[in-house]
């Protein structure tokens, strides 16, 4: 025990002793949900559409006069009115519009005589994204007139009023239990596994093999101190991102929910520490460290379910979501924050995340090479 | 009960026969040196007294305790400084000390005491709140030397412990070995590149080359040992040289004597008893003498004896193409 202490401490103290790692591991979460929340936004704005009127007749100005209501109230489209239907279409090709609509002549005409009209919406395939939201908003804006037998000349779609069973929940605040596992993920990545590829890189290991430390002692030590650093950090992190977001925890959190996301913290952190064991326990110089950080930041984040909803993804990437111990812990974070969830809701999350970290533990301290 | 005892051991990494059977008795109590040129094998040694590293065979047994079958045991009674700086930089010098001694079980109020012993001795009491980062050379090395001591070993085994110091620091260490090897009964073993310092410091001296021990002695046994002895060179300006060179080489201490235009280099045993004599005998023939000079003969001249004089070709390390120095030696090898 005394010997784990003593490896323990040394960590804390070299730690504290680098203010500006301790700064950026706070920092870099938290730039990512501002960065991210506003990047990857619920609901795109000012998508510019341009309308090609061949038609001039009273339906066709119905028409216009929907769409700027649309442009006046969401902002989901910027309209705008092009004469020449050439000159609107290069506009698409360069990207000027993300979708052109076109009103056909004889367009009143069709739809006062009750005969089949249609309107022509040509989008801009290349933005998967941006297209889609053109599409339903166009297609939300002209009820009134589909009724009337015009059909735009894409799918039919059936609207669906949302209805959100939850507190209302912006964008960059359903990013939290996703910032906050990436402040574990950095935490994780920057103590435990790392000191001591660098004790192997500076050659102060060599010291350490020469005393009765095993190598449990050394494994458990460095765990631990990068447990309580990286835990501590989460917490800040989480509170800091939730005040940035306009969430008020202590108003929201019950002490149950408190503990329970404790809890998930600290099972989060356990099992990416003995993963980064596992990864490094024979690498011997931080560049390594450096190139695989990003690399697997990248791969345990987003298929998590922090961004994106895990049921879009295709097969592959599901399975392997469903093995990625990211995945419990935003799931179980964001049941916890917001669902006000207790124990029953993220039991599963618990029980998955405690065997992971038992075995990544376990492995690692067998990777651990307590030899040169 | 020997200190230290080695019996045929083997190490060969792949090809290469890092040592191809040492054995070596040393005695408790002992200042054994251990010389040898670079890649010779004396840290492949080291390191396999030091559990760090496993032989591919034979025994060695440090403290009574096998280093294969006791690591434990062994690294609890012996204390090593090995040949690189290993002190973690982020620490103070008293938390180093502090935190070792706890790795061997120390209880408190000990770790204080020697703790605040041993950095009083190495000079460091001072320094002791400030960051390693803060040290030079030579405060390190004497740091980790105490730090190897900070258990109170049996047996105390250094690597080139004086490697990179300046002359006043290396005197500084030499010091503090003689010291501790008077107050605390140890038993040392020191690798080396320094003549002087195996002269100065050790009983026994062990000469190592291509992983072998090729000779084992006290430093005035090895002297004698090799056929050369110490060298007088007699300037002469107005005599028969080859009068003086038949007159020398009937001395009875005269090993042998050559000439050189108006020098005689002269090869005695006990050089410096010769001169006297050698003047005196000169001078009443009529010679006169412009110049004497002693080369006394030296540990180098030992050691150059039993290792030769060219430069070893080391095995060039081999470092991954594709990952540079950055991956497990077991696969970059």
């Amino acid at each position: 025990m005394n010997r784990f202490n003593a490896i323990f401490e040394r960590d804390l103290r070299k730690f504290i002793r680098n203010p500006l790692v301790v700064a950026m591991s706070l920092l870099m979460p938290i730039i990512y949900l501002v960065i991210l929340g506003n990047s990857f936004q619920g609901e795109l704005k000012n998508l510019p559409l341009a309308v090609v009127d061949l038609d001039g007749g009273p339906y066709a100005i119905r028409v216009m006069e929907l769409l700027r209501s649309l442009e006046a109230g969401p902002k989901t489209l910027k309209v705008q009115r092009v004469s020449d239907q050439g000159f609107a279409m290069s506009g698409l090709r360069q990207g000027v519009f993300k979708a052109v609509l076109v009103i056909p002549p004889d367009f009143s005409r069709d739809v006062s005589r009750g005969a089949r009209s249609e309107l022509g919406l040509f989008l801009d395939n290349a933005e998967t994204i941006s297209a889609n939201s053109v599409q339903g908003a166009v297609l939300r804006a002209l009820p009134e007139l589909t009724r009337k037998y015009v059909s735009v000349r894409e799918q039919r779609r059936t609207y669906l009023r949302d209805i959100e069973i939850y507190r209302k929940i912006d964008y960059d605040q359903t990013l939290i239990p996703g910032v906050v596992i990436m402040a574990i993920f950095l935490g994780a990545m920057t103590t435990g596994a790392f000191n001591m590829v660098m004790d192997r890189f500076l050659g102060v290991e060599e010291s350490y093999f020469l005393t009765p430390l095993t190598k449990r002692d050394i494994v458990m030590g460095l765990v631990a101190s990068g447990l309580l650093i990286t835990t501590i950090l989460a917490l800040i992190v989480l509170f800091l991102s939730s005040l940035i977001s306009g969430i008020y925890l202590w108003q929201m959190l019950s002490l149950e929910g408190l503990l329970l996301i404790i809890a998930v913290i600290i099972l989060s952190t356990l099992g990416l520490q003995g993963l980064m064991f596992i990864i490094m326990g024979r690498i011997n110089h931080p560049r390594i460290v450096g190139v695989l950080g990003g690399f697997l930041n990248v791969i345990f984040f987003f298929p998590s379910g922090a961004i994106y909803p895990i049921e879009s993804f295709p097969a592959w990437l599901k399975a392997f979501a469903k093995v990625n111990p990211e995945t419990y812990s935003v799931h179980a974070l964001r049941a916890l924050l917001f669902k006000g969830a207790g124990l029953s809701a993220v039991d599963v999350d618990m029980i998955f995340l405690s065997i992971f970290a038992v075995i990544a533990i376990a492995l690692g301290t067998i990777a651990f090479k307590r030899a040169l | 009960m020997a200190a230290i005892e080695t019996v045929e051991l083997v190490k060969k990494y792949g090809g290469l026969t890092a040592l191809a059977g040492v054995s070596l008795s040393i005695p408790e109590g002992d200042f054994f040196g251990l010389l040898g040129p670079n890649g010779a094998g004396k840290t492949t040694l080291i390191r396999i007294l030091t559990t760090l590293i496993r032989p591919t065979s034979g025994l060695s047994k440090v403290a009574g305790f096998d280093v294969v079958k006791d690591k434990a045991k062994v690294r609890s009674v012996i204390g090593v400084v090995p040949q690189a700086m290993t002190s973690d930089l982020d620490l103070t010098g008293f938390e180093i000390m502090d935190i070792y001694a706890r790795f061997y079980g120390m209880p408190k109020k000990e770790r204080r005491d020697r703790t605040d012993e041993l950095l009083s001795m190495v000079g460091l009491r001072d320094r002791a709140g400030d960051l390693v980062a803060t040290y030079s050379g030579g405060m390190r090395r004497r740091l980790e030397i105490a730090r190897g001591l900070v258990h109170k070993p049996e047996i105390l085994i250094l690597d080139e412990p004086t490697i990179g110091l300046d002359p006043q620091s290396r005197h500084v260490v030499w010091e503090l070995l003689e010291k501790f090897r008077s107050t605390d009964k140890l038993t040392i073993l020191l690798t080396t590149h320094y003549m002087e310092e195996a002269e100065e410091l050790c009983d026994h001296v062990g000469i190592m080359d291509y992983g072998k021990i090729v000779a084992l002695d006290t430093v005035e046994g090895l002297k004698k040992q090799i056929p050369q002895k110490d060298i007088v060179e007699l300037t002469i300006s107005n005599f028969d040289m080859n009068r003086a060179a038949g007159w020398v080489k009937t001395l009875h201490f005269v090993t042998s004597c050559a000439i050189n235009a108006d020098t005689l280099i002269v090869s005695a045993e006990g050089g410096a008893k010769a001169i006297p004599e050698l003047v005196d005998g000169l001078k009443k023939m009529g010679a006169n003498l412009t110049k004497v000079t002693l080369k006394q003969q030296t540990l180098e001249d030992v050691f150059i004896h039993f290792t030769g004089r060219p430069i070893r070709e080391e095995e060039a390390k081999k470092v991954s193409f594709l990952l540079g120095a950055g991956v497990p030696t077991k696969w970059g090898r």
